[in-house]
């Protein structure tokens, strides 16, 4: 398998406009990376530099070493698997699945080994003499990545691939996607702006916003401690609270609260006495039977989870906020639930850094 | 059976037969030259009223019959359906026998036009035409043999496949 650097990789389009700035990545082997961010953030866009799709316009790309950053895409040994599948619908899934090698003039007999081999992997043995139109679309998807697994590539990248997919046979693919780099041990660069597949698949999460890499990490590492504001607010959901308030004497004084600082908190922000920073606490971070006041407006039971949507403030006047309460809540719009935040996160005002 | 010769049965449990589709085309392919072949030789009625009898009108539904039969047993054949071997070694049999109607009867056949005497057929374009149909029969045949070996192979080996699993 394959040990990837991205070193101070630019794309500048021919019109001027930088779709990536100073990308720097590197991807050990075996490992299951995933780009995350909003659209037009520049993760397909790197992904497909990474493919050879798409001209590097600044820095290095090394596989095992090997600078190839000008290599043509035929020449990386990587396999791409598309949104959109890339199927043949005139051939049958065996010979979908047999194409690439077919091209390489591969042996007629290691190519069948290849492909049932790959098939079995992926469930599609009884499907092979069938054409593509005769498959649901989670089967599809499994073909694409078929397509790929028998060429044995060095990297595989997947850009968006469970994007056409329904909710439920995301979720059926994106566990197969799981296990399928579980069992192949093999290494993956995979763009999403679903932060749910961000953070169930990856082993290292790289999440961008407008062509810049906002943090690296793990999923509980961008979970727990975001390196920024953005981070704090796009992993997670429903996403984070976000308040601004000022640090006093052992407070933190918002609009319409004031909340007592722990002795943690009160050394964390020692530099930012009498200073104005953004609080963040996450919905699930908020439980009921403290002294925050909350006018309820909405109550959404979702079974395990209630979400309650309020305003801080016994007159609602403060900033919007939602809980995530364990078990079955029945707030009514106008209640006043009293709540209590069991972990906040810091982020500078100016920088926008967590503190 | 070793493994490369097992793998090679096994492929033909995924793979078309396209040998023998490719080889009944090819015969209809050497037909439709044969046809054009015999008919632009009344350009200018150079040859006289030969061809215009009722045999010039067999030839032609012959020719479009040939042609679907064919065509439909190629695609038969593709997905090794023994039935259109045998439809297959049928036409190249009749290939054979059509030297003996309408070539061999032009070749043997004099005809006078403005006082001149001369062959319906010449030597030249009888063996031509012989050479078109002999050539179409043989595709015929070797797509029934390609055809229907690999049907039975397949056959086979989807029997042992049943055998071993039960």
């Amino acid at each position: 398998m394959a040990n990837l650097s991205l070193q101070h990789i630019d794309k500048i389009y021919d019109n001027n406009v930088q779709a990536v700035f100073d990308f720097n990545l590197d991807v050990k082997d075996g490992e299951f990376i995933v780009l995350v961010g909003p659209s037009g953030c520049g993760k397909s866009t790197t992904l497909r530099m990474v493919a050879g799709l798409e001209d590097i316009s600044k820095g290095k790309l090394l596989l095992d070493g090997k600078d190839i950053t000008n290599a043509p895409a035929k020449d990386r040994d990587m396999a791409m698997v598309f949104q959109n599948y890339a199927l043949y619908g005139h051939m049958t899934i065996y010979e979908n699945m047999a194409f690439s090698l077919t091209l390489r003039n591969e042996n007629p007999n290691v190519i069948h080994k290849k492909v049932l081999a790959a098939a079995e992997i992926l469930g599609l043995t009884e499907q092979l003499n069938k054409k593509p139109n005769q498959l649901s679309g989670g089967q599809r998807q499994r073909v694409a990545m078929g397509r790929s697994i028998v060429r044995n590539p060095k990297l595989f990248l997947f850009d968006e691939p469970l994007s056409n997919l329904d909710a439920k046979l995301r979720g059926a693919t994106r566990r197969e996607i799981m296990l399928l780099h579980k069992r192949l041990g093999a290494t993956m660069m995979y763009v999403t702006h679903d932060q749910t597949e961000a953070l169930t698949l990856a082993d290292r999460i790289v999440c961008m916003s407008m062509g810049h890499v906002q943090q690296i990490g793990t999923p509980i590492e961008l979970y727990d401690h975001p390196a920024n504001l953005f981070v704090a607010t796009f992993i997670g959901l429903p996403p984070m609270n976000i308040f601004d308030v000022k640090v006093e004497q052992g407070y933190l004084i918002g609009k319409t609260a004031q909340i007592k600082m722990t002795d943690e908190e009160k050394e964390k922000l020692a530099d930012y006495e009498g200073k104005k920073i953004v609080m963040g606490v996450r919905p699930e971070n908020i439980v009921e039977g403290g002294d925050i006041k909350v006018k309820v407006f909405d109550n959404e039971n979702l079974g395990m989870n209630t979400l309650v949507h309020g305003y801080i403030g016994e007159h609602g006047d403060g900033s919007k906020i939602v809980a995530k309460l364990r078990g079955w809540c029945n707030y009514k719009a106008g209640d006043i639930a009293s709540l209590e935040f069991t972990y906040k996160h810091f982020f500078d005002v100016d920088t926008q850094n967590a503190i | 059976m070793n493994e490369d010769e097992y793998i090679r049965k096994d492929r033909l449990r995924f793979t078309k037969n396209s040998l023998a589709s490719t080889l009944a085309i090819v015969a209809i392919v050497f037909d439709v030259l044969y046809f054009l072949n015999i008919y632009k030789s009344d350009v200018n009625r150079s040859v006289g009223d030969f061809y215009y009898q009722i045999r010039i009108g067999g030839s032609i539904i012959l020719n479009l019959l040939f042609m679907l039969a064919a065509f439909l047993s190629s695609e038969g054949i593709k997905n090794y359906k023994k039935s259109y071997g045998y439809v297959l070694a049928v036409l190249g049999i009749i290939q054979i026998v059509r030297i003996f109607i309408l070539p061999m009867q032009a070749h043997a056949t004099d005809i006078t036009v403005g006082g001149v005497t001369s062959k319906v057929m010449e030597n030249g374009q009888f063996i031509t035409v012989i050479i078109y149909l002999i050539l179409s029969a043989a595709a015929c045949f070797a797509a029934a043999y390609v055809g229907i070996k690999k049907s039975n192979e397949l056959e086979a080996h989807m029997a042992s496949l049943k055998k071993a699993a039960a």
